[in-house]
């Protein structure tokens, strides 16, 4: 809980203290001689330079909420056991993802995401599957497997008999089996109705009331970075965790994001450094962890950060219905124009909205002005253009000035007019005036030029010849 | 044994001897002009392939080349990536392009040059993918010679007339030059024998008749009659 599975292991090792008692301890601190229950001198001795952590319960249970929240992707009804289970209901949704092996595949990739660790058990009871996961992974679709299975586990996994342990033990009893084979009435004088009713629930016999978790309506998650982070990218780790978290919420709420704001806040130092914020914009909905999480990554790979960064926020700003999917029995073969959205996304993120440009031409006589690109993202009405005017297909960004040998412009080799000249003038309202006669010539290689020569004006009368376009 | 091999192509269909150009080529799409197509495998452009056109200068000609095949998949998006010069959007709906389809990509470096184009090959929205680069290295081609036949997009990779020398393993190589009416082509690897005369293909439209503009008023204006009145109506 204190690191992720996916943060750099502790150097020295690691040690979660519960009322100076060892709780847990990583490989390394047990290589040192660490032992659970040992007091927190004896580990200080071991492994001075062991990172210690006390045990936070507030914490554990936040963790578990998030993993909870998260798990609401395979199915709207999970909930929040006791002794840090999640238990999710997941038969509605087998044919959706393909079978419980799927399921149970995807889901430990979400938990590792997450970064804990966690046994998985699969049982037609919600109690017996909590049961089973006690003991280890244990993956059981049948009412009689489930019997079998449960029948094997020694009695102490079932919370209610723990108190009468003793009791038991004196019996003879070692398996649920021998628990089972007890005469219902006594034990339920000696033990209470709990007892026989969780076993009851576990086996099947009587139906199950779980409290499913309930969603707040909007979507805001922090996590506290394990190391302080100078390198943007490192940042990811940390972020896919509260984007699964937040696919999660979306699924179950039935809602696709367009817009998020990812908040890296940074360590306080003299100044307080206001948070970086990076916006997050979808032009077409989404809920899915993947597309997010590759957006996110070239977002973080083009920021430069002022400070390291102690903690990341992620809220979902704004949000929409989620279309349902497309059931098409032949999907187009070039992709759906959803498909190409997310491409268009996907590049902007790394390239920039300045570097992915649409054409939007307006209406002037200069080329220059009359060839104007936008971002893709920016909405444009285009105008209809005039259809039968020759313009070169490639523009120089500046007018390249040409020597003049001869009387004739030279470039490369000398230019030979081979069309009468096409005068432009214009750009005397906004104060960049441009008279012109543009002509097309071709060099002795024969490829041909657009090029133009200035106007004599009032403060020159030196003829000036131009490059301005290349035909493509 | 003599009978087997009198017709050794007809063992399998990408099976093709030297002489011949190779017949099952995919999906190809019809470059337009039909001295080219002639010489290409399967009568066109490849789709999911690596085309490569060496000019040797940006300008020569290689958008007009394009453009009948271009024009036939502007159903879907056409991305230009790091045109050589700022691509003048009036002059691609002169060609007959349709502008909302277009779409520009610049790159500050090679790597994410490549990066856009195995993205863009990889979402497959696209029809055409035209990309200019300068130097680029073996592995890199190969890699997008891969991402393209996963894909229905035409890939076209233009490059400097220099690079011929340099290995490559795109299907089809082309170096164009400018000529008189239009291009000579140079047919440099082709699935298909060697051809070493150049094609000359005239270009359509040609750049230098279109100035419709400033033309010399040839026909002489409407003839004045006396008085300003028709002689039907004096008579």
């Amino acid at each position: 809980m204190f690191r992720p599975r996916w943060s750099p292991k502790a150097e020295f090792g690691c040690v979660v203290l519960d009322r100076e008692k060892v709780l847990v301890a990583d490989a390394l601190a047990r290589e040192a001689g660490v032992l659970l229950g040992m007091k927190r001198g004896g580990v200080l001795t071991l492994a001075p330079d062991a990172a210690l952590y006390e045990r936070d319960l507030l914490r554990e249970a936040g963790m578990l909420h998030e993993v909870a929240v998260a798990l609401m992707r395979f199915s709207p009804m999970v909930a929040v056991c006791e002794e840090d289970t999640v238990l999710v209901e997941v038969s509605g949704s087998l044919r959706l993802f393909g079978g419980i092996v799927r399921i149970c595949h995807q889901l430990r990739q979400i938990v590792e995401a997450i970064g804990v660790t966690a046994r998985v058990a699969v049982a037609p009871t919600g109690q017996g599957a909590w049961m089973l996961c006690k003991r280890g992974k244990t993956r059981v679709l049948k009412m009689r497997s489930l019997e079998r299975e449960l029948d094997a586990l020694p009695y102490m996994v079932v919370p209610e008999i723990r108190r009468f342990s003793d009791w038991f033990n004196g019996l003879g009893c070692r398996s649920l089996t021998d628990v089972r084979r007890l005469p219902r009435a006594g034990l339920k004088k000696r033990c209470g109705v709990d007892l026989l009713d969780s076993l009851d629930r576990a086996y099947g016999m009587t139906p199950e009331v779980f409290e499913w978790l309930e969603l707040p309506p909007t979507f805001s998650a922090r996590v506290e970075l394990p190391d302080r982070v100078e390198h943007a990218e490192a940042i990811l780790f940390s972020a896919r965790r509260l984007v699964a978290q937040m696919c999660g919420w979306l699924s179950a709420q039935q809602l696709a994001l367009t817009h998020a704001t990812v908040t890296l806040e940074h360590e306080r130092g003299r100044s307080a450094i206001e948070p970086t914020a990076i916006e997050i914009a979808l032009a077409e909905p989404t809920w899915h962890e993947e597309h997010l999480v590759r957006l996110l990554k070239e977002r973080l790979g083009r920021i430069e950060l002022e400070a390291a960064v102690i903690a990341v926020r992620l809220s979902a700003t704004k949000v929409q219905a989620a279309d349902p999917p497309s059931e098409d029995l032949f999907p187009d073969p070039g992709g759906s124009s959803e498909d190409h959205n997310r491409l268009l996304e996907l590049l902007v993120a790394r390239l920039g909205a300045e570097n992915v440009l649409k054409p939007a031409p307006t209406a002037d006589h200069r080329p220059e002005t009359a060839n104007q690109w936008v971002s893709v993202q920016m909405p444009v009405t285009l105008e209809s253009l005039p259809a039968e005017l020759p313009r070169p297909t490639w523009l120089l960004d500046k007018p390249v000035r040409l020597m003049v040998k001869n009387h004739r412009p030279f470039y490369g080799s000398p230019l030979k007019l081979v069309s009468t000249a096409e005068r432009i003038e214009g750009g005397w309202f906004d104060g960049d005036t441009a008279t012109r006669d543009y002509y097309v010539a071709q060099a002795d290689d024969k490829s041909c030029y657009w090029i133009f020569r200035e106007r004599p004006s009032v403060t020159s009368d030196e003829v000036r010849w131009f490059l301005h376009g290349l035909f493509g | 044994m003599s009978a087997l091999l009198k017709d050794v192509e007809s063992i399998h269909p990408s099976l093709w001897r030297g002489a011949q150009l190779a017949r099952s080529y995919g999906k190809t799409v019809d470059t337009g002009y039909a001295a080219l197509s002639s010489e290409l495998p399967g009568g066109g452009w490849p789709v999911g392939a690596l085309v490569e056109l060496l000019v040797q200068q940006p300008g020569v000609g290689e958008m007009r080349l394009l453009k009948p095949a271009l024009e036939k998949v502007s159903r879907r998006p056409i991305a230009l990536l790091q045109p050589p010069h700022v691509p003048n959007a009036l002059a691609f709906s002169f060609l007959g392009l349709p502008l909302e389809k277009l779409m520009q990509v610049r790159a500050t470096s090679t790597a994410d040059a490549l990066w856009s184009a195995e993205q863009i090959l990889r979402a497959g929205s696209c029809g055409a993918l035209i990309a200019w680069q300068h130097h680029i290295r073996a592995e890199a081609l190969r890699r997008l010679h891969l991402a393209a036949q996963a894909t229905e997009t035409l890939l076209f990779l233009v490059r400097p007339l220099a690079s011929a020398q340099d290995a490559s393993p795109a299907t089809l190589r082309l170096g164009v030059r400018a000529a008189d009416e239009g291009i000579v082509i140079d047919v440099l690897k082709r699935r298909g024998p060697a051809r070493t005369e150049t094609l000359s293909i005239a270009l359509q439209p040609s750049p230098i008749l279109l100035s419709p503009y400033g033309r010399i008023r040839r026909h002489s204006p409407a003839k004045v009659v006396a008085g300003g009145v028709p002689s039907e109506v004096v008579a």
